[in-house]
């Protein structure tokens, strides 16, 4: 059975490149889900079936540190691995991310190479 | 100047490396005037200096810029462009925030906004420190500025 990811990020452009260069790094997803923040992306994985969830960290509405507290409360969810995808790559924004269930950090800008280094050993 | 080179360098690699173009210095400026069709993507310093990050960046270029970003043809300006524009000074703002965190600040970035028109002037606090470079994309040319408080 094929994997399905979540891209979660304000920007639609963003989430536009980051599916090319899923593409471009030779990773195939059955489904690309899309979400513009944090709630939009809880709706999606209490939805769909989710494997690998690759999110911004500085969003409106919901940002991804917010994401990841208030998804790791919800049993049904709060094991899918996300990846945090974003320009800050700070100790101690990433360090927080992690300390709430976030598997890695890919900083922007990425190439296709460094996609591929950092995501296959997480499917 | 060291802070300069390292936006410069930031600059050019979120280009060739998410917007598939090569950019040059074309020359470091301490003014400009005022922007004519032109969208000016920005993001907010806040922390322990205050201060704000922008791409001035004309109409031809910012479709120029989207249409590689997204790989297919830009002949307008849309909602893309905007968002474009704004993902680019949001990058560069990520990087500065780094750079500039190396050196002991602690900032907080905003999130990115868009402005556009046929003619305005941008203008933070006079007594911030200016770094304005002007870059060359070989379809014509934009502005990379940070104003920070000393």
């Amino acid at each position: 059975m094929g994997k399905n990811v979540l891209l979660v990020d304000d920007s639609s452009t963003m989430r536009k490149i980051i599916g090319r260069s899923l593409r471009q790094a030779g990773i195939d997803f059955d489904n690309i889900y899309e979400a513009a923040d944090g709630i939009e992306a809880l709706e999606v994985l209490e939805k769909e079936d989710v494997d690998l969830v690759l999110s911004d960290i500085n969003m409106p509405n919901m940002d991804g540190i917010s994401f990841l507290r208030e998804k790791s409360t919800r049993d049904a969810i709060k094991d899918i691995p996300v990846l945090m995808i974003s320009t800050e790559t700070g100790d101690d924004i990433i360090g927080e991310a992690k300390s709430l269930g976030a598997v890695g950090a890919l900083k922007k800008p990425f190439t296709p190479d460094k996609v591929n280094e950092v995501l296959t050993p997480l499917l | 100047m060291e802070i300069q080179d390292k936006m410069i360098s930031a600059a050019r690699e979120i280009f060739s490396s998410m917007v598939m173009m090569d950019i040059s210095v074309t020359e470091i400026l301490t003014e400009y005037g005022p922007l004519k069709d032109t969208i000016t993507g920005m993001i907010g310093l806040t922390g322990t200096h205050k201060g704000v990050v922008a791409v001035h960046v004309p109409y031809s270029v910012a479709m120029a810029i989207t249409s590689s970003f997204l790989m297919m043809d830009v002949d307008e300006i849309n909602e893309d462009v905007h968002d474009a524009v704004g993902e680019v000074a949001n990058m560069i703002g990520g990087s500065v925030k780094n750079i500039l965190s190396e050196k002991g600040y602690d900032i907080d970035l905003s999130l990115p906004s868009t402005i556009s028109g046929s003619q305005y002037t941008f203008q933070s606090d006079k007594d911030f420190e200016k770094v304005i470079v002007n870059f060359d994309t070989g379809n014509g040319h934009f502005l990379v500025e940070m104003d920070l408080e000393n």
